[in-house]
């Protein structure tokens, strides 16, 4: 592998031995690969959680005094919420210091011929010609981009989470942080708005992920899965690539 | 009990004296006044201090203009069915001009707000209940043949403080609501070139108005507003906050449709559109109708009045959220993101069956060979 900067996590030394015919690459540090965890786990909470909250679907009987449901569910999606800013602060700062696959040039595809590379990956994903799109270790361009929204739509997330948050302690830190967001967006029930819809891009990104994901691992035998667990994927030796 | 008269508070008389003569006695006037330094969130030390200002003030020059407005407000600070101190105090309030409250007419009226403001020049509190219509020069609300632009303009010039009163002169309220068509404003979005207090709500509470003009008469200034210029001591906090049916939230309790067995109990209104949570307002405590009881108590959800423009940003009143803007009231946000999830997950399914039904083709195609020894055919990108 030639990173452009040395990452700051070590490489591991010897890569799991591949079967004849593969080459294993090592793509994801374990900062990126814990944050993707425990990220996925925070925003699986946050979306249960936040379901409730916008639209409380149990009822808890008897006297008020002997349940605590939306608080907790509350509670909850707070704290999956600050531990979700705290593995984006990880994120930020691994976008300068990771490899090439992990810094920030790999979110944005906007280079022209990544224009061109889009198109074919959407082609091959539509059965259009699959061989004639071209090979990635890391993140295909339509990959980056739908991660690329995804931090947008989470970070999001983060802003009108804590401009609603701020609403039971004015004058505090979270009300003054982000007092600028309900009079940009229009109200405090946009932002509520806001918050609500987003929730449904990981709704729709999820099964998507999934399946690609799954995918390129069960059909062409390339251990997409195991780069996010052990940060080594195993390629075809035979196969060039456009970010090798 | 006291009730009103024609002319409760003449120009020389302090207010001790005033309230004096109708019968408030010495330890209900200190009472009226450590309730109004609780109020104000200045302790009960403040009290004598309330006290002292408060009895010693002599009647000061109120002109208070009614703009395009529904006298709601007026009723609402004026009128309550057992007058309290505080409705003597707000007495204060000329009824020389006082569209809904004053004798006169035309001219004679007209030309005595001109002398009152000449001869109280700076020294005046100009209280505005009503928005300002800026829409083809402002013909929609003229007063003596003059626009509401002009007589806020004129009678902001030489006041001491800006008090606007209810949603009116917050925001323009129901009249600004989309479309606008009389290009109805605030009375902050006229007179900029000096602070404006806004007293929000539709109507807001009377105690609010009495218990800022104390403020102001006792410390001579307006007090410490919000981002909204909203007097802190009262919007300081959310409704849901201080509500009374907050244990019923936090249990996960909620009316689902009003008069269902939920609703009987008193549980949280959040389902039904209640919007406590984002809205500032001292309801919960003050409460209306001489505490008798307020919206949330009666049953019915907040529809957030304190917050500006909330005929466009509360709406729809019985939901907990806004409309998508387009698609009708039967679309709702929430049936949109679920078609759009399932959608993605049917996609998925279909294209891992036509991915199948290729692959089971290609390998009745293809004579079989060794992984990782055949020439790449396929893409291997997740
Ligand atoms: S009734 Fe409204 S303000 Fe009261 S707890 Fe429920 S949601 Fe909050």
């Amino acid at each position: 592998m030639t990173a452009t900067a040395q990452p700051v996590a070590a490489t591991p030394k010897d890569p799991p031995p591949a079967k004849p015919g593969y080459r294993s690459v090592y793509l994801w540090h374990w900062p990126i690969r814990a944050m993707h965890w425990v990220a996925g786990g925070c925003i699986a909470l946050l979306v249960v959680t936040g379901f409730y909250i916008g639209g409380p679907y149990f009822m808890t009987p008897g006297e008020a005094s002997e349940h605590f449901l939306m608080g907790w569910m509350r509670f909850l999606h707070f704290s999956a919420a600050a531990i979700l800013v705290a593995t984006a602060v990880i994120r930020v700062y691994w976008l300068f210091v990771g490899n090439r696959f992990e810094r920030w040039q790999a979110l944005f595809p906007f280079r022209p011929r990544d224009w061109g590379h889009m198109v074919q990956v959407l082609r091959k994903y539509l059965f259009i010609h699959p061989e004639r799109a071209p090979h990635w270790l890391g993140h295909n361009p339509l990959q980056q981009v739908s991660y690329t929204v995804l931090y947008v739509v989470a970070g999001t997330q983060v802003v009108t989470g804590f401009a609603m948050y701020g609403l039971s302690n004015p004058g505090g830190f979270f009300a003054s942080t982000f007092g600028w967001v309900a009079p940009l967006l229009g109200g405090h029930q946009v932002v509520r708005f806001v918050h609500h819809i987003m929730t449904w891009y990981f709704l729709i990104f999820l099964p998507i992920h999934i399946y690609l994901s799954l995918r390129a691992d069960l059909l062409h035998r390339e251990a997409r899965v195991s780069s996010i667990v052990d940060g080594f994927r195993f390629v075809r030796a035979d196969v060039d690539f456009i970010d090798e | 009990m006291y009730y009103p008269t024609a002319h409760p508070w003449t120009e020389d008389e302090t207010l001790a004296q005033h309230l004096e003569r109708r019968g408030v006695g010495r330890r209900e006037f200190l009472e009226f006044c450590s309730s109004m330094a609780a109020v104000l969130g200045l302790g009960s030390l403040a009290a004598p201090k309330v006290a002292q200002a408060m009895q010693t003030q002599r009647r000061p020059s109120v002109i208070w203009l009614q703009l395009q407005e529904c006298t709601g407000c007026v009723e609402s600070v004026l009128r309550t069915s057992e007058p309290t101190i505080g409705d003597l105090v707000l007495d204060l309030v000329s009824l020389d001009y006082q569209h809904t409250l004053m004798a006169g007419a035309g001219t004679a009226v007209e030309t005595a707000k001109q002398d009152a403001m000449a001869a109280n020049e700076g020294g005046y509190v100009l209280i505005v209940t009503g928005s300002v219509p800026l829409a083809e020069d402002g013909i929609y609300c003229t007063i003596g043949g003059r626009t509401a632009k002009e007589i806020v303009e004129e009678g902001a010039r030489g006041a001491a403080a800006v008090i606007a009163v209810g949603a009116c002169a917050h925001f323009g309220s129901v009249q600004s609501a989309r479309p606008n068509p009389t290009g109805a404003v605030g009375i902050r979005d006229v007179i900029t070139d000096k602070p404006v207090l806004n007293i929000a709500g539709c109507p807001p509470l009377g105690d609010v108005v009495t218990a800022t003009v104390v403020h102001f008469l006792t410390f001579g200034r307006l007090p410490a507003v919000d981002g909204e210029g909203r007097p802190l001591f009262a919007y300081g906090s959310r409704i849901h906050d201080q509500c009374s049916r907050r244990a019923h939230f936090d249990a996960g309790q909620y009316v689902t449709v009003f008069d269902d067995e939920a609703a009987r109990k008193g549980w949280c209104l959040y389902k039904v559109g209640c919007k406590g949570p984002a809205t500032f307002s001292p309801c919960p405590i003050f409460q209306w109708n001489t505490r008798t009881n307020w919206p949330i108590g009666a049953g019915h959800p907040c529809i957030g009045c304190t917050e500006p423009h909330f005929w466009d940003t509360m709406t729809p009143f019985y939901d907990r959220l806004p409309d998508v803007g387009g698609f009708g009231i039967e679309n709702k946000v929430d049936l949109i993101g679920a078609a759009a999830a399932i959608g993605a997950t049917a996609g998925v399914v279909a294209h891992a069956a036509v991915t199948g039904v290729q692959n089971r083709r290609k390998r009745r195609d293809l004579p079989i060979v060794e992984a990782g020894t055949v020439k790449q055919e396929e893409d291997n990108n997740g």
